[in-house]
């Protein structure tokens, strides 16, 4: 008898350990996951860039866009304001596009269109949809919080010479834009080197990838990042140059007076 | 070598029976090879620029062939509950294998540009949740209605009818999707709906699945009538036996030749058997009729099958060879699939000629003498056969001069009809006018702006040459002008984005609702679109990704030909009065476009086919009869039954179709075994009498019940097909039919009157020379 419920207490003990254990690599998965969303979006309090995205169709025909991208953290891991000035194709040259990024709520977006000169704000209820017609939604330029989506470390294994966690994330609520996705994340620098987005069929729809990092303002810094949309057989390459962190931008260029006149300490 | 064949198979017929079952055998084995291809698109090689062309757009604008659904309510469909419906029924279709998501134009999927009573600029889904309340449902129509995209396409202005576009991967998808969509729509629909599907590829699928059906059902059907036909003729089944076994052979050999030689069984060659079949059987009967007339007068088998050979040997040869080139000139035309079923047909017929002199031989001898004993015993000379035969031979000795006057004024007439001829083909019309198919087609084009979907690609050249204002503000008059035409429901295109974005812009105001003056104001416009979370694939359907060539979605509420050709036209006469202002080349896509393409090539080809087949016929014919005027008069039944039957198509309106293009060979390929049959055999006849006066009513007999029975057996025949629910089907029954009639009521009026009027020359009293033939037959 009393054999037989000390095996049951260690049964019991056993089992509940791996909950715990379980529950355990779980919170350790969000904490990567939150280190790696801050590392990606939050590097340093602001920063400046010049980027140049090129969208390629299956074609292998190239659509080119360059602009200037500033960018203030609000709070740690919450609000963000973006600024972003188009330079390039020229026919949309002096374009500004502003977003005041909001966690768990919609974003507040305007617009600036020159040939008109008119502020128009923009409906920014789905964050799924693309940036500027890139292969990149709204959501992978600004980052989706860890907090909504379920974390498993599923692995650890070495991606091209770098130790990764590989976590898989899944919706705690329904959405469009993934029903599972696959997170390559750097060991030391929490970068996430690779992402898989699948689908409710879990067919493969999108991959990213972070192409080039490199330590900018002793930062480590994804600054050319790709994203392969498999269905389409497109991709779309973004790459960042002239980068610049804890410029220490202030919060009123982020407004609609500055969307018609760039700030011209970061514009050019 | 007539001789030795026919001699031979009565020598060995067993020899002869088990070579032909094992060469049977062996084609029958490649039957289960069968490879099925009902996509009309391969009327055209595939190499053909249109189709390529086609294609390319497709790729390059990531277009895909759609089903259409509708709902229709009386009552008016944009409420919650009928919303909701189609709501839900779009969820449930966005599982289905093969359906392309992110391509589904329906107001559950479509992106709506609008400005919120806050002044954001929003590009939404249209309805993205379940509709709440009648009131929500009305805003939705209202919303389709201020969007040039959408308006007229996905409901009807009077809100009675919503549209449901299905972009699928492959047209020949068409039907299973089509079959799943019903199922779901089942689910959901109520008494007050009316649900309906359409689209240009599911009737070019359906047709060819239902074709497939209606064959396995119109040949078997056919057979069985005419063997029964002409078990009422020679009453002794063992003998009708061989000519259907020889149809079947050489239905079986033609058809296991084709699969054998890697060809795939399109819409046309899956019409073999329903063609071979009575062509096959027409020279047995003709050599059963002799025999079955003469084997009372031998009472020897062996004797009674040399002497009908013989004699018929040169007439059948002829009249299969007529046939065979009737059909081979088909191997002419541009359209592969004619082709395969113009030199199969033309294999057929060869076999079934062989067979007919071969094994059909070897078949009679292995009959008991008992079997035969009665055969041909009952007197045919004065039969309701022979009763119709002699009314035509003394209504000809009586009125052979109103006979040629009444042909002449037929040949006036005809002429006529013949300019009246349209030519004309939409695959949705090969079903009939109360196929569910034709149904839904006639009710969404009534309400919609149209099922069928032509795309006119505009190439300006060179990188954002449309961006350029005066290029779209051309183009948007060219949208404009092909509206002008009723057939066109909708002319969808860049321009529309540009515009509505920019309405859109400036709180909805009318007088923003153009294409601006300047370039960077489109530009931006465009990238607004694109910035505010509008779908840039949308907008590339529109237009190149380079702004170097863009598309015009012509929607076309009628897919007929005739309908597209008249689009064209306009579109090709408005570049002609106003030529654009920058260099802009214009071509033509999408299915209905296609159909034109081949219909012209078809059209053009058949007609030399035709020609060209008629000429050499007609050299035959000289050289058969030794005598231009001989060959000249043989030609005459079938001039006229051509042209009496296409005058005909011309005065009853029925379009000129793929059909009716084909069929002309056969036309010309069996109205002329009459005329070979009966000026050989009179020639035959007039050599044993020597007096026309003697030749004249004999025609009438033996050779007049021969004509006679073919006619009634092949006419009958194809009756059943009448009944058919394809049209296509009703047009090759019909043929059949009149090309039996006809050409064998010209058969026996005409050519005994042209005999009566050149008797002197064609048949000059002579001495008796039927000596030498009496002694073949003699001789044992």
């Amino acid at each position: 008898m009393k054999f037989q419920k000390i095996i049951m207490v260690i049964l019991l003990a056993l089992f509940s350990g791996s909950v715990n254990l379980a529950a355990q690599d779980n919170n350790k998965a969000e904490e990567i996951m939150k280190k790696a969303h801050l590392a990606l979006f939050y590097a340093g309090d602001d920063g400046a860039a010049e980027v140049t995205m090129k969208i390629v169709n299956s074609k292998g025909k190239e659509r080119l866009r360059e602009f200037t991208m500033l960018r203030l953290d609000i709070e740690e891991g919450g609000k963000q304001d973006y600024y972003t000035y188009f330079k390039k194709p020229s026919d949309v040259s002096r374009l500004t596009f502003m977003v005041h990024k909001i966690p768990f709520s919609s974003d507040n977006r305007w617009l600036y269109i020159p040939s008109v000169d008119l502020v128009k704000r923009i409906s920014a209820d789905d964050k799924n949809s693309s940036f500027v017609g890139s292969d990149f939604t709204y959501e992978d330029v600004s980052g989706r919080h860890w907090s909504e989506d379920n974390h498993k470390l599923i692995r650890e294994e070495k991606l091209n010479g770098r130790d990764v966690y590989v976590i898989e994330s899944v919706p705690k609520e329904k959405y469009k834009g993934f029903a599972r996705k696959v997170s390559f994340i750097d060991k030391e620098n929490y970068l996430p080197l690779k992402e898989e987005y699948y689908n409710k069929k879990d067919a493969l729809k999108r991959v990213f990838t972070a192409e080039k990092v490199e330590l900018v303002d002793g930062i480590q810094t994804a600054t050319l990042r790709k994203m392969v949309n498999v269905k389409k057989d497109q991709y779309t390459t973004v790459e960042f140059s002239s980068i610049k962190y804890n410029v220490g931008m202030k919060e009123e260029v982020f407004t609609e007076r500055f969307l018609k006149n760039p700030p011209r300490e970061y514009i050019r | 070598m007539k001789r030795f064949l026919t001699e031979f198979s009565i020598n060995h017929p067993w020899v002869v029976i088990v070579g032909v079952v094992l060469i049977t055998a062996l084609f029958a084995a490649q039957l289960p090879n069968i490879k099925i291809d009902t996509d009309p698109e391969n009327m055209l090689e595939a190499d053909e620029p249109a189709r390529i062309f086609d294609h390319e757009v497709k790729d390059e604008f990531s277009l895909y062939d759609f089903i259409a659904v509708g709902l229709v309510v009386e009552e008016g469909a944009f409420n919650r509950k009928h919303l909701s419906h189609v709501y839900n029924i779009i969820d449930e279709v966005s599982e289905i294998e093969g359906v392309i998501v992110d391509d589904i134009m329906s107001p559950s999927t479509v992106d709506d540009i609008k400005q919120g009573d806050d002044g954001i600029l929003t590009i939404s889904t249209l309805l993205e949740y379940e509709p709440e309340s009648d009131e929500d449902a009305r805003y939705i129509l209202g919303r389709i209605k201020d969007n040039p995209i959408f308006k007229g396409k996905l409901a009807s202005d009077d809100g009675k009818a919503v549209a449901m576009f299905i972009p699928i991967e492959s047209k020949n998808m068409s039907r299973s999707i089509a079959d799943e969509i019903q199922t779901i729509i089942d689910k959901y629909s109520t008494a007050d709906e009316q649900y309906f599907i359409a689209g240009l590829p599911l009737a070019e699928d359906s047709f060819g699945s239902e074709m497939f059906k209606q064959m396995a059902v119109s040949a078997p059907f056919a057979g069985a009538i005419i063997f029964l036909l002409m078990l009422i003729f020679f009453r002794n089944i063992k003998i009708i036996l061989a000519p259907m076994v020889v149809a079947i052979i050489s239905v079986i050999w033609a058809m296991g030749l084709l699969i054998l030689t890697g060809n795939t069984v399109h819409i046309m060659s899956s019409m073999i058997p329903i063609f071979l079949i009575p062509i096959a059987v027409l020279n047995s009967i003709h050599i059963i009729s002799s025999f079955h007339d003469r084997y009372q007068k031998y009472k020897h088998k062996k004797t009674t099958i040399r002497n009908t050979i013989s004699e018929l040997f040169i007439p059948i040869l002829f009249t299969t060879v007529t046939t065979i080139v009737g059909f081979l000139s088909l191997a002419l035309t541009p359209i592969p699939p004619v082709r395969v079923f113009g030199i199969f047909v033309a294999f057929g017929i060869f076999v079934a000629w062989f067979l007919s002199i071969t094994f059909n031989a070897a078949f009679a001898v292995l009959i008991s003498d008992r079997a035969l004993r009665n055969f041909g015993r009952s007197d045919d000379s004065h039969g309701p056969l022979s009763w119709i035969m002699h009314v035509f031979r003394d209504f000809s000795r009586k009125h052979y001069k109103g006979i040629l006057v009444g042909t002449a004024v037929i040949l006036v007439v005809a002429a006529v009809g013949l300019n009246l001829i349209v030519v004309n083909d939409n695959p949705v019309k090969w079903f009939k006018q109360n196929h569910p198919l034709r149904v839904a087609d006639r009710t969404l084009n009534k309400h919609l702006a149209g099922t069928y979907m032509n795309y006119l690609v505009l190439d300006g050249g060179e990188e954002d040459a449309l961006k350029d204002p005066e290029t779209l503000k051309y183009i948007e008059k060219l949208q404009r002008h092909l509206e002008k035409n009723d057939v066109v429901g909708a002319v969808t295109g860049v321009t529309d984005v540009v515009k509505k974005v920019r309405y859109e812009l400036f709180n909805s105001d009318p007088a923003k609702f153009a294409i601006p003056d300047n370039q960077d104001e489109v530009a931006q416009n465009l990238f607004l679109f694109e910035i505010s979370g509008g779908d840039p694939d949308d907008l590339f359907k529109f237009v190149t990704q380079d702004y170097s060539r863009a598309n015009l979605w012509v929607q076309l509420r009628e897919g007929d030909n005739e309908s597209v050709m008249s689009v064209i036209d306009d579109a090709e006469r408005y570049f002609e009065d106003n030529p654009p202002p920058v260099h802009l080349e214009a071509k033509w896509a999408g299915l209905p476009y296609v159909n034109v393409v081949w219909q012209e090539k078809m059209v053009g080809g058949m007609r030399s086919a035709l020609l060209s087949s008629f000429a050499v016929v007609f050299i035959m014919m000289v050289f058969l009869f030794r005598s231009p005027l001989l060959g000249f008069i043989s030609m005459l039944p079938l001039s006229i039954t051509i042209m009496a039957i296409y005058a005909a198509i011309g005065y009853i309106g029925k379009p000129y179709d793929m059909p009716v293009a084909v069929l002309s060979s056969l036309t010309l390929g069996l109205s002329i075994d009459f005329a070979i049959h009966f000026i050989k055999r009179t020639k035959y006849i007039h050599e044993k009498t020597g007096n026309f006066n003697q030749t004249f009513p004999q025609i009438f007999e033996e050779l007049g019940r021969a004509i006679g029975r073919n006619v009634l057996v092949i006419a009958i025949g194809f009756v059943p097909m009448f009944f058919s629910t394809l049209v296509p089907y009703i047009t090759v029954g019909s043929f059949f039919f009149a090309i039996m009639m006809v050409s064998g009521a010209v058969t026996m009026l005409l050519l005994p009157s042209i005999f009566i009027i050149f008797r002197n020359r064609l048949f000059p009293a002579a001495e008796i020379v039927s000596e030498k033939s009496k002694k073949i037959a003699v001789t044992e």
